[in-house]
């Protein structure tokens, strides 16, 4: 491709040619309105339950897919504690579904990359304005989303405007956002609005590989592609009012929410690591049902080099989501001035392996596709949320609404303190655009005042509403389930997509 | 022996690949030239300047088609550097030497993160060799 016909063709996915064989079916009973079950004796090689948070819709669509052959091949992986469970919004991934939940025992279970995915930490992060919807107006609303698309690098490798040297690298990847205070990035307020203070210190640089860090070198303060977005959003509902007062949400304010992860740092550490571990299982006496749920005994040599690595990717992508504040707030500050400060609600992962304890045992959970959840009393809970529970925060699908809720304390029982991610998707990227051009896609974005810029139609087409869960009956089921309490309802005023 | 071929399969939210070659060096390169063709994203695309020599080293035939695929992968993104025409120099169970030629883009590729192992095989068909492999993109 030459650079002076790069714009002359469509930028889509290749059009499926074959049809896939329908999944295999499981006996299951539904325990409760949101829960369904699927016994120990359904497969030989089942270790535990397989669980799903659903009520019957959602049970319906995730039964459509692949998903729940997934999950019970996580089942089976050695020293699976409890159940394996799927969120509301899960779907088929490779090998772990998405909207996965799987803890292992630290003592003689697993720690999987493929349990937290190519995407290690990618999460989302929720910034709260001065200002109301009504009091920015369309115009300057329109201004703010141009000058953050121009801020906010996007796209699949789309550099960075920060420069570090190698040193300040492995800073980066070692103490996360820490650092990045120290570089005058962060405020002292961020890192206690952040999980872990966005610096995991169990992260190990010299377990990254030089090809990750070439890959995520200067990648950092960037959105990249797929669903990953910024959105500007208005406060639309508030359930909970004084949850809401805790976390400084109220009726009608402008917020932003940052969805992305640790770009191709991450996705380089997690290649690097399945094939690493894919090639010592054997020595392990670990027989799998799929490779890409390529373990190691998490107290082994090769579990405890990925958790040094996976962690340090973590740090990347809490840093990555700290640099794109840093440039918001400028672009706020520019725009409004004194009324342009931007103050962060919380930053929390959704595809990650943390050590935890749970009752009497240390578990490393693996949430891939899943939001951790802690509630009111929990340690790990921000001093400034004591009380009221970790803020959760789910983004729906782009141009749909997106949620604030917190965890509970009963959710650390049920799902190791675990909710959903998002929407989840329902259809293919090529079914999705067979319903709606790109172009249909962002006029009816625009039909409904909703700012967007994204260079991609093609993008905009894979990732429309229809193509996703009904986000609302997803939150409900979380909700209703005790797994997290709703707070606030964000609806979008402008996207900026990769 | 039939032409290679390749086509693509639906999945929820990934890119599945299924491809077909009379041996496994055009295995290889097939699943190569569809690779490439995901990471234009429909763009046409000419190769241009010296070919590059890309050699990778795997444990058994199926893990050496995920390594292959996530080396191209990989100079896409940092290249810059998309392949798309091959030759195999070299292929053996376990070692691929190749010859590859690409175009260079000022706007990395969009998409794909890695090739995974998951539902993975290289299996015996009549007439040679069919592959199945999932993108996460």
């Amino acid at each position: 491709m030459s650079r002076k016909n790069r714009k002359q063709t469509p930028r889509t996915l290749p059009r499926p040619q074959a049809p896939k064989a329908p999944p295999p079916s499981y006996p299951s009973v539904r325990l409760n309105p949101n829960l369904v079950e699927v016994p120990v004796t359904a497969r030989d090689d089942m270790r535990v339950p397989a669980r799903v948070w659903a009520d019957e819709e959602l049970w319906k669509q995730i039964s459509r897919d692949r998903t729940l052959h997934q999950l019970i091949n996580v089942s089976t992986l050695p020293g699976i504690a409890g159940t394996a469970q799927a969120m509301p919004d899960a779907h088929e991934g490779y090998g772990f579904p998405v909207g996965g939940v799987a803890a292992f025992r630290a003592r003689d279970g697993v720690i999987s990359p493929g349990g937290v995915g190519y995407d290690i930490n990618c999460g989302v992060r929720l910034l709260a304005s001065e200002v109301t919807a009504d009091e920015l107006g369309h115009s300057r609303l329109e201004a703010i989303v141009h000058d953050l698309s121009r801020a906010i690098p996007s796209g699949m490798g789309r550099g960075s405007h920060l420069h570090f040297t190698d040193g300040d690298f492995d800073r980066v990847l070692a103490e996360g956002c820490t650092y990045l205070a120290e570089r005058g990035l962060a405020t002292a307020e961020d890192l206690d609005s952040i999980e872990a203070h966005g610096s995991l210190p169990a992260a190990d640089p010299r377990a990254v590989s030089e090809r990750a860090k070439q890959r995520g070198g200067g990648q950092l303060g960037s959105i990249g592609s797929g669903n990953h977005f910024v959105e500007v959003q208005r406060v639309e509902t508030l359930f909970d009012l004084a949850a809401a007062e805790a976390l400084g949400l109220r009726a009608g304010q402008v917020v932003i929410l940052v969805h992305t992860g640790s770009r191709g740092l991450g996705h380089q550490v997690c290649t690097d690591y399945v094939r690493a571990m894919d090639a010592v299982m054997a020595r392990h006496e670990i027989h799998l049902p799929d490779r890409e749920l390529a373990c190691a005994p998490f107290e082994s040599p090769e579990g405890q080099k990925y958790f040094g690595a996976m962690c340090a990717a973590a740090n990347f992508a809490f840093s990555n989501r700290q640099a794109i504040t840093y440039a918001m707030r400028e672009v706020f500050q520019r725009a409004l001035g004194d009324h342009g400060r931007l103050h962060l609600v919380y930053d929390v992962a959704h595809n990650m392996a943390k050590l935890e304890r749970h009752g009497d045992e240390d578990l490393v959970v693996h949430r891939k596709g899943a939001t951790r959840a802690f509630g009111p009393s929990h340690p790990e809970t921000p001093a400034r949320y004591k009380g009221i529970g970790q803020p959760v925060l789910i983004p729906g699908s782009m141009g749909t609404a997106s949620y604030a809720l917190v965890g509970t304390d009963e959710g650390f029982n049920l799902s190791f303190g675990s909710t959903c991610h998002g929407a989840g998707r329902a259809m293919s990227r090529t079914a999705a655009k067979k319903v709606q051009s790109g172009a249909e896609v962002r006029k009816a974005l625009e039909d409904r005042g909703i700012v967007v810029r994204c260079a991609s139609a093609g993008e905009l087409a894979e990732e429309a509403p229809h193509a996703y869960k009904d986000v609302d009956r997803v939150v409900d089921v979380v909700h209703h389930a005790g797994l997290a309490r709703k707070v606030a309802r964000l609806v979008p005023l402008g996207v900026i997509k990769g | 022996m039939a032409p290679p071929w390749h086509r693509w399969v639906d999945h929820t939210a990934e890119v599945q690949l299924q491809v077909r070659a009379g041996s496994l060096a055009g295995l290889l390169a097939e699943a190569g030239r569809a690779l490439g063709a995901l990471l234009l994203r429909g763009h046409a695309a000419e190769p241009s300047g010296e070919p590059k020599t890309i050699e990778v080293s795997s444990v058994d035939r199926e893990a050496l088609l995920v390594d292959w695929l996530n080396e191209i992968i990989f100079r896409a993104e940092v290249e810059r550097w998309i392949a798309v025409e091959f030759e195999v120099l070299e292929a053996s169970e376990s070692h691929l030497k190749a010859s590859a030629r690409g175009a260079l883009v000022d706007d990395p590729p969009a998409l794909v993160k890695a090739a995974t192992f998951h539902g993975l095989a290289v299996e015996e068909r009549e007439g040679g060799l069919q592959a199945e492999v999932i993108f996460d993109v």
